[in-house]
């Protein structure tokens, strides 16, 4: 992952952030299936998610109308071939870049609802009597 | 069991057994063109049953078993008989596929290479389909993808094509000499009627196919696009899929392969003719 | 002092996609997608155990970091404990 970028070793380290301390970088995938009958009953409809094409991201991962101040534009959009390069070789780089990979990952982490689609639809499907 | 049938949809068989004659008629009926399970021994056991004796007859109730159950779910009027079969077999699948990789998608094909559609209930995947179906693709699916850790190929499901509410009448009109179930009124998800896959997606059933480009459709706004990066698609993917944990490291292999490998779409649509030609679009330049 | 350990790289699968790295950790079938600093710190921990002191200076070497905050690096760190990622090694 930490590649090494071309040219002397010793003059062009990769820039890298820590982060804040409130901002998590990690999501992780829960279960896809809760194996308990009271977990399926609490089963809640998630939020529909339109991913209007055109919305711009907000800091807390929130889908924003395009051109918000403070927001980011989709990624859709600006993953051209030199971004994806960078972020596979580099990482991130301080500054705004890292701030709309945080705004990404919380978009990223929004994108889980409480139980995953089929199991939630199932019991939606068949309530309970 | 009094009333039994069997059935082959893409590479699963179902045997179903039934405390009534009624949805195995239906099922027998809708399914005529369809082939038994492979060397005659299903995937899963379905059972409609009555909860005690008396309720075969008396305000006649389904309750759905079989090797996976929801516990305590709601049972059926017998008028939704045929319904109940249906959400019988999508548990086993929902709960007991260990081969496959299932994806909460609809899969059409064309030359060999597949579409996948997914999202939300209500997004249009099971009508974009269908349309695609009477458009001269092969219809793979219209609620269930199966990707092979193994090969990464996709394979169809093609169960009867659930269609609800306001896209029953689109279908009637797009397909009038098709094949359709009754009209079931009043069921837990509004109106349905099933639309029996044309000859073409029954004959080729068995027939993988190359996974081309993943749409994320969305129906009721302006139309817009974006590309998805892979791992907002995988996300997304492991969302629609009800047993990507289950499947553990084959499973990652198989989503991270196909995220990587082909591309992924969010569309926005405010009518099915604008999504149609979206995505003949989207299809050539993918 | 204690030290953090990650995970051995024999149990991580990581694949890293666009901006975000997928990590499917063997040892407890979870999928973890995760954002920069995590991978870079799994890589320098995955050699030997280090304290924070320690680590924060490997990856001053290593990288040019903007922001060597002492807060941040275990913010970081307790996260990926509670993923179990990493492991945390207290001294007896």
């Amino acid at each position: 992952m930490a590649d090494e970028s071309s040219g002397p070793v010793a003059s062009r380290r990769r820039a890298l952030m820590l982060g804040a301390v409130g901002a998590s970088a990690i999501v992780s995938i829960r279960p896809a299936l809760a194996q308990t009958s009271a977990s399926v009953i609490n089963c809640e409809i998630p939020v529909p998610d339109p991913a209007r094409a055109g919305s711009y991201i907000a800091a807390d991962g929130t889908l924003v109308p395009a051109g918000t101040p403070g927001a980011y534009p989709p990624p859709g959009a600006s993953f051209k071939a030199e971004d994806v390069k960078r972020a596979l070789s580099g990482g991130t780089l301080p500054g705004t870049d890292y701030e709309r990979s945080r705004a990404y990952t919380n978009y990223i982490r929004r994108l889980q609802s409480g139980t995953s689609g089929f199991t939630c639809f199932a019991s939606l499907q068949m309530p309970r009597g | 069991m009094r009333h039994l049938t069997h059935l082959r949809i893409g590479p699963i068989g179902f045997r179903v057994g039934s405390d009534w004659r009624g949805p195995i008629a239906a099922l027998e009926n809708l399914y005529r063109d369809y082939p038994a399970p492979e060397d005659g021994i299903p995937d899963f056991n379905v059972h409609l049953f009555a909860a005690r004796p008396w309720r075969r007859l008396l305000r006649p109730s389904v309750h759905i078993g079989g090797d996976f159950v929801i516990p305590d779910a709601a049972p059926l009027p017998l008028a939704q008989g045929l319904l109940a079969a249906e959400m019988g077999m999508n548990l086993q699948m929902a709960l007991g596929q260990r081969r496959f990789l299932l994806l909460h998608a609809s899969a059409v094909e064309r030359d060999g290479q597949a579409l996948l559609m997914t999202g939300m209930s209500g997004a249009g995947k099971s009508t974009l389909a269908a349309l695609l179906m009477a458009r001269g693709w092969r219809l793979m699916g219209d609620e269930f993808a199966l990707l092979d850790p193994a090969t990464g190929l996709i394979h169809g499901f093609p169960r009867l094509i659930s269609l609800k509410n306001e896209a029953i009448a689109v279908l009637e009109r797009a397909l009038p000499k098709a094949r359709f179930g009754p009209v079931l009124k009043g069921t837990p998800k509004g109106t349905i009627r099933h639309l029996v896959p044309d000859a073409r997606a029954i004959a080729a059933m068995a027939e993988p196919a190359v996974p081309k480009l993943i749409l994320f459709p969305n129906y009721g706004f302006a139309a817009a696009e974006r590309a998805v990066p892979p791992s907002e698609t995988f996300v997304r993917l492991t969302q629609a899929s009800t047993n990507y944990v289950a499947l553990a490291e084959r499973g990652f292999d198989a989503l991270t392969r196909l995220v990587q490998t082909i591309p992924a779409r969010a569309l926005d649509y405010p009518d099915t003719a604008t999504a149609l030609t979206q995505v003949e679009r989207l299809w050539e330049a993918a | 002092m204690t030290r953090y350990r990650a995970a051995a790289p024999e149990t991580l699968r990581v694949v890293p996609l666009d901006a975000l790295t997928l990590i499917y950790h063997r040892a407890s079938g979870i999928t973890h997608i995760v954002d920069s600093p995590v991978p870079e710190i799994l890589e320098v921990l995955a050699a030997r155990p280090l304290a924070e002191p320690e680590l924060m200076a490997r990856l001053s070497e290593r990288f040019e970091l903007v922001d060597a905050d002492a807060a941040a690096l275990t913010a970081r760190l307790d996260e990926l404990v509670a993923t179990g990622l990493v492991e945390r090694l207290c001294a007896i």
